[in-house]
């Protein structure tokens, strides 16, 4: 069945859309991305990655893309790369407004001098 | 690997396995490369955490799975997943096949949750020692100091002097701090309770250059001077019952009260051998250092970006320019021209000792795992071709090649999901007991528990043994002839004899290496037990107390006293002679004093550096040490000062070719001439496995009236009843001090076992491993040959038939188990002679390919594998010609 979407997303999942926005990406880089992004805090590995990958696709949020220009020339096996779908960039800017303004809200109550 | 990885992605339900399986395989598979590129652990931690993952992911994925757009089989996995359900109604059915045959249940978890048993438990003391960080802040910065001079007559390796530890700290911009530590034995009394434990006296920085912080009060300040202590949790609990309240009280310290600031967590233990607690010293001055007295140890804390190379070449060139500050000899200006700089990561220095031993250990189970799934897969093979026919009549009845897979996995499943269950509990209660077995110099052994690692690490072990247990002999079996329903049900199967006999090979050869690593050790350990260490162990009782009396104040007072006590204690019943020492041999350390003879006086820079110990009564009688020349010291020796027995490696070095008695020598740090009147035979003060150290022994009252007190000395008794005395002595001891605790009360032999506990702890354990590899081994191999007979029975019967005696064939079934074994038995010498290298320090007069063991274990080896050959050899030439054709 899949859950369907319930408004909330995870701090992976809404990494591997952060490291989406600004391009399409394939599996190892998509990892790369989230473990610099997060500076280091999140590290997924191959089980849960893959998962968050499904669950954004079933929600579509990220969708399959095909590999920008010649750029897939390495050996093994083709890579898949993976890219936001509109819904999923208006989902992102839509949290990360949230997210704003919830930090925001955050410093000016940490702030010092206030009742 | 990749296939490994292919196995467990087909874990994951078939939509994601098809859309997602290759991408995460690959994935897998390169994460673990590169961390294997970082050498042994992390490469196979990543792959455990790895499969965990994945197992982890694909169980999710099977209770909630994603609804992947554009899936054609969607609707196969609503709820639960068909697949789901499907795999239930298997498990269910094979946990209903094993009831079936219970002796088979039995052994094949049996087996595994013994092998899954040891490796839960060798890895909870692997992780918790060498696998986790060590509890400072940042310890890949620390690292620990110390000298060389090749070419010097110093030691290759020794302790920096105070002007270093200077230098260092003013001038070294790769050290963000550098911090002086050491570890001794001295009083602390509170209330009515004395004894000497372990303390240290490291420099006020310590705990700011580890980055640790106290559970409880605070850290030393430069206000403090050195009249304060800070506790070990341990010593917090033991002494103060853990009251929160013990800060500000003033037990007595080494020599005098001292304030307790601060007590630190119970993870906190440094140097490794365990302090109980730390009295911080005021940092040395550059004013009025006498360069050049060394043995001081330094641990730092490297600068972010420093490396041990770089640190090192900085030192060396601070450590030059030291005579040019501090002064010196011409004898230090030549040694500070030979100095370099010796830099080690603290966590070498700390777990560098036992981390061989470890990893060894961990490697010699993870074989036995392996011999176990070989078994295990091995019974599941047999099992499965027993049961061709059924299989063959569900093919025919449409089950598909998956399913049958599916099914034999199943009971794979179960088996091992049991066993690591089994394994668990087992793990639980041997532990403990392995932990009381191991060694107490093993650092951090406080830390070892069934951990969650371990349990992560059993589960993915579980998964492991389930794959390799169940898809072998699946895959193989699944390829079912159909031609088995024709044909009744009978006939060998030849091609698949190989993939079993490989199973044993590998087997024998797995076990051999084992079983030659726990000869050496074996070996080792006989040598060890052989070398005179110049003293007697058997029937000697060792103890010490620290009365507290007023009159008892200088040297003779207390010589008086002990010499009182020791009347006393030669009267008990069954004590044949006692003696004194201030350092009984394997227990306590000894000082090293730089001494001069009468002859090189005039030169100070010919000094040689002598231990020093004092002793009273008949100690060299007791303790079964031989005086060599002149006499031994007695009671004369308490009145006329100055006179002083040496051991004979002393005489060759003082006085080489000469007779050493009525020679004299002088120390600084020991006031006036002393005068040899006896040799005694050289002791091992520290371990069996050094060369004596040059000592000399002192009469008990000091060299003169005023010079010394010792107040705790260690007691030594020769009796029968080593054993069991104690009680009668501390009784003894009561009615002369009753404010004294007896303490530190050992049999010789007790510290002779203990000196050599690491050895016979992993002696003992991988021995065990080998002894299970060589049980499994054999059980494989006996396995197999009955099989290989029970297929075989019909043309056994044909040959006895035709004339053939019971003695050819028990022969010809005897051989082919033999053949095999010996087929296993040369990749395991080979493998034995690379892998022996890993015992490295442990082996004592012993090489690492020792002939002899080599040749005796493979002979032991090749003679279980007769005897496992031969059982089932009885049962072929029993086989009744009649009976065994009719069946046909």
């Amino acid at each position: 069945m899949g859950s369907s979407f319930d408004g909330r997303l995870s701090i992976l999942e809404f990494h591997v859309l952060v490291a989406l926005a600004s391009g399409a990406l394939y599996g190892y880089a998509i990892t790369e991305a989230v473990e610099e992004e997060s500076g280091g805090t999140l590290t997924p590995r191959a089980g849960s990655l893959y998962r968050v990958i499904a669950r954004l696709m079933a929600w579509g949020f990220v969708g399959e893309v095909d590999p920008p220009g010649s750029e897939d020339q390495h050996p093994g096996l083709p890579r898949r790369w993976y890219a936001l779908t509109p819904r999923g960039r208006s989902l992102l800017s839509e949290e990360s407004r949230r997210l704003a303004r919830a930090v925001a809200l955050a410093d000016a109550k940490l702030r010092p001098g206030r009742p | 690997m990749r296939s490994f990885f292919a196995l467990l992605a087909w874990l994951f339900p078939r939509p994601f396995r098809e859309r997602f399986g290759a991408e995460l395989v690959e994935r897998a598979v390169a994460d673990v490369e590169h961390a294997r590129r970082e050498g042994f652990p992390s490469g196979f931690l990543e792959l455990v955490a790895t499969s965990t993952d994945l197992i982890r992911a694909a169980v999710m994925e099977r209770i909630r799975p994603t609804r992947i757009l554009g899936s054609h089989r969607q609707h196969e996995d609503e709820g639960l997943g068909m697949m789901t359900r499907e795999w239930l109604r298997e498990l269910h059915q094979a946990g209903r096949t094993l009831a079936r045959s219970p002796g088979f249940l039995l052994a094949a978890v049996g087996t595994l949750a013994l092998a899954l048993g040891v490796n839960a438990g060798i890895f909870s003391v692997v992780d918790a020692v060498l696998v986790r960080p060590l509890p400072f802040d940042e310890p890949d910065r620390l690292v620990t100091i110390a000298a060389s001079a090749p070419g010097s007559d110093l030691p290759e390796e020794f302790g920096v002097s105070a002007e270093f530890l200077i230098q260092y700290r003013e001038e070294a911009d790769q050290l963000d701090g550098v911090a002086l530590f050491n570890a001794f034995t001295a009083t602390l009394r509170y209330r009515d309770r004395t004894e000497r434990v372990l303390m240290s006296w490291p420099s006020r920085s310590l705990f700011e250059v580890l980055g640790v912080q106290p559970e409880l009060g605070r850290l030393p300040t430069p206000e403090d001077g050195d009249g304060v202590v800070v506790l070990s949790h341990a010593a917090w609990v033991g002494w103060f019952g853990g009251d929160p309240g013990v800060l500000g009280q003033s037990p007595f310290v080494i020599d005098g009260p001292r304030t307790v600031i601060g007590v630190m967590p119970p993870e906190f233990s440094f140097p490794s051998s365990g302090p109980l607690l730390w009295v911080p010293r005021e940092e040395f001055d550059a004013e009025g250092i006498q360069p050049g007295r060394f043995g001081l140890s330094l641990v730092g804390r490297m600068a972010p970006g420093a490396d041990h190379e770089s640190l090192a070449r900085q030192l060396g060139a601070l450590a030059r320019r030291l005579p040019e500050r501090f002064g010196g000899s011409p004898r230090y200006a030549a040694l500070i021209e030979q100095h370099v700089p010796v830099v080690r990561s603290l966590e070498e220095e700390m777990l560098g000792p036992v981390a061989g031993a470890l990893w060894v250990l961990m490697g010699a189970v993870l074989v036995v795992f392996v011999i176990a799934c070989t078994n295990v897969a091995n019974l599941f093979s047999v099992r499965a071709s027993a049961r061709g026919r059924e299989l063959a009549v569900r093919r025919v009845l449409g089950a598909g090649r998956a399913r049958l897979v599916r099914s034999l996995m199943s009971e794979a499943a179960v088996v091992s999901v049991l066993a690591g269950a089994l394994s668990l509990g087992l793990a639980a209660v041997v532990l403990p007991i392995f932990l009381r077995m191991a060694p107490d110099t093993l650092p951090r052994l406080a830390e070892v528990h069934l951990s969650g690692t371990t349990l992560i690490f059993t589960a993915a072990a579980t998964a492991c043994a389930a794959l390799l247990c169940g898809l072998v002999p699946a895959v193989g079996a699944s390829k079912v002839r159909l031609g088995r329903l024709r044909d009744g049900g009978r006939g060998s199967t030849p091609g698949r004899h190989w993939r079993r006999d490989g199973l044993v090979i590998a087997q024998t050869a797995l076990a051999l290496v084992l079983l030659i690593g726990s000869g050496l050790l074996v070996r080792s350990f006989a040598e060890l037990r052989s070398v005179d260490p110049g003293y007697d162990t058997e029937d000697i009782f060792t103890f010490q107390f620290a009365p507290e009396q007023s009159h008892l104040q200088d040297g003779p007072s207390w010589a008086r006293f002990h010499m009182g006590f020791l009347e006393r204690l030669e009267a008990l019943p069954g004590v044949r002679s006692a003696g004194i020492v201030e350092n009984v041999p394997l227990d306590e350390g000894l000082r090293g004093v730089r001494w001069n003879t009468e002859e090189t006086v005039s030169d100070p820079d010919a000094a040689k550096t002598v231990q020093v110990t004092f002793t009273g009564g008949d100690y060299f009688g007791t303790m079964g040490i031989e005086v060599l020349l002149g006499r031994a010291l007695d009671e004369r020796d308490l009145v006329n000062h100055g006179n002083v027995v040496v051991s004979q490696t002393t005489a060759d070095l003082l006085w080489p070719g000469l007779n050493p008695i009525g020679r004299r020598l002088q120390s600084a740090d020991v006031e006036g001439w002393h005068t040899v009147v006896g040799v005694v035979e050289d002791v091992l003060q520290y371990s069996f496995r050094d060369e004596p150290e040059p000592m000399i022994y002192l009469p008990l009252a000091g060299p003169t009236p005023d010079a010394w007190a010792l107040p705790s000395p260690g007691y030594v008794v020769a009796t029968r009843e080593a054993a069991t005395i104690a009680p009668r002595i501390r009784e003894l001891v009561h009615e002369v001090a009753p404010e004294a605790p007896m303490y530190r009360t050992y049999t010789m032999a007790g510290l002779a076992d203990a000196s050599m506990a690491r050895l016979s702890f992993t002696m003992l354990t991988l021995g065990m491993a080998a002894g299970l590899a060589l049980l499994l081994g054999a059980i494989g191999l006996y396995g197999v040959l009955s099989y290989v007979v029970a297929q075989r029975s019909q043309e056994i019967g044909v040959r006895m038939a035709l004339g053939a005696r019971a003695g050819q064939v028990r022969r010809m079934v005897v051989g082919q188990g033999t053949r095999v074994v010996t087929l296993g038995v040369i990749p395991g010498l080979v493998a034995a002679a690379l892998a022996t290298r890993a015992l490295g320090s442990l082996l004592f007069g012993v090489g690492t390919v020792d002939v002899a063991t080599f040749v005796g274990t493979t002979l032991a080896m090749l003679l279980v594998g007769v005897v496992a050959s031969y059982l089932p050899a009885r049962r072929a030439s029993s086989v009744d010609p009649v009976r065994s054709m009719r069946a046909t």
